[in-house]
């Protein structure tokens, strides 16, 4: 009697230490798969980027051709790229240098760029959203009101001081990210992006 | 230990099934993407302002701030959807997109007839049916076959300055988007 009724406290030991491992496999299996997938389409970078100095972007992003990645950023945030004959966005978060942008910074964009109708550059936040330059004057800039350099080439400041010559204004604290779109572009097409030149971005000051 | 360990093992193998499984079912539950974002503000063949602000945050993410756009949900299975708009802008294009909100097609003024937005969006059969007697007003039209049902027009604008803005609203906000 007394043999049985321990063996039976064995047996139920050793069902709780097994489903204790059960619980934790699962949780390790859920939770890891979960959290790999939201921090890999957090990231900037991934499968289906082309990346051109500082500057990057999905090319097939929005269309049948694009990878489970880029089909999943398109769901889960809600957008609707531009397609191939509307044009192309390039995206920066980090400068030349390598250093994450930040919006009390303020760089200078210089470089030529890739065959387009038209381009437009502004400063988003991390979330995308467009940041607002806190004065009259749109945080915005764009080809048709740009200043060019005697070899078509372009110099912008960005910051959140008034600069001559060109100057994108931005305002409020923290990490942006930088959006050079292109309209009407043949570097859209996939055959377009190899071998194009893109501006560098160089930090000029940074205000405590 | 051993069984630890070999509990952990199993886990990061099943996080790796996890992972791929989850990847290929966002898109088909996330109701945050476009399609339920307009659905949530508009009804279908309504032509909604991307670009106004509904309850302090934006229909749809990551917009061109020198850009005006205007969508509108469709629906074949009704009929045809005609979209068009006469008026001059400095730029605007067109893209169809998918109920998943891929991009279809996409064209811009430079592709259109005289550049005036006028396209026509309806499947193969709805296109062999109205091939045998093609209707005068749709002469001058492009025609965007998609095999889909439902999906999303947007038409985007340029606004290359404050004195553009009333007339660019004024061409978004006469574009009809009505099913023929």
């Amino acid at each position: 009697m007394a043999g049985y009724s321990s063996a039976n406290s064995i047996l139920r030991r050793l069902m709780l230490k097994q489903s204790i491992l059960i619980v934790l496999a699962l949780a390790v299996a859920v939770g890891g798969g979960a959290a790999s997938v939201g921090m890999v389409l957090n990231s900037q970078e991934g499968i289906g980027a082309v990346s051109v100095g500082p500057w990057t972007a999905f090319p097939d992003i929005g269309t049948p051709e694009a990878d489970p990645y880029s089909k999943a950023r398109v769901a889960r945030d809600g957008v609707l790229a531009l397609g191939r004959a509307e044009g192309l966005s390039f995206v920066a978060d980090r400068d030349s240098a390598g250093v994450t942008l930040k919006s009390e910074c303020s760089y200078r964009i210089e470089g030529s760029l890739p065959v387009a109708r038209f381009w437009t550059l502004y400063a988003t936040d991390r979330a995308h959203i467009a940041l607002k330059s806190g004065i009259r004057r749109d945080a915005t800039l764009h080809s048709l009101e740009v200043l060019r350099q005697p070899d078509n080439s372009i110099s912008v400041s960005v910051g959140t001081r008034p600069e001559p010559g060109n100057w994108l204004a931005v305002g409020g604290v923290g990490a942006m990210n930088l959006v050079l779109t292109f309209y009407d572009t043949p570097i859209a097409s996939s055959t377009g992006l190899s071998g194009i030149e893109m501006p560098r971005i160089v930090r000029v000051q940074c205000n405590a | 230990m051993r069984r630890l360990f070999h509990a952990l093992a199993i886990g990061l193998l099943g996080a790796g099934i996890a992972h791929i499984v989850i990847l290929l079912l966002v898109p088909s539950f996330s109701e945050r993407d476009a399609w339920s974002r307009l659905a949530m503000v508009a009804g279908p063949n309504k032509v909604v302002r991307l670009d106004k602000e509904i309850g302090g945050t934006p229909v749809v993410k990551a917009l061109d701030p020198s850009f005006y756009e205007a969508a509108c949900r469709f629906d074949l299975n009704e009929g045809v959807v005609r979209i068009d708009n006469a008026g001059k802008v400095p730029y605007w294009s067109a893209s169809v997109y998918d109920r998943s909100g891929q991009n279809i097609y996409s064209f811009n003024d430079r592709t259109a007839t005289d550049g005036n937005l006028d396209f026509v969006v309806l499947t193969p059969a709805q296109m062999i049916d109205l091939r045998k007697e093609l209707p005068t007003e749709f002469e001058k039209s492009i025609f965007v076959e998609t095999p889909i049902d439902e999906g999303i027009v947007v038409v985007r604008v340029f606004v290359p300055d404050d004195s553009w803005k009333p007339t660019v609203s004024r061409f978004l906000d006469g574009i009809n988007c009505d099913i023929q």
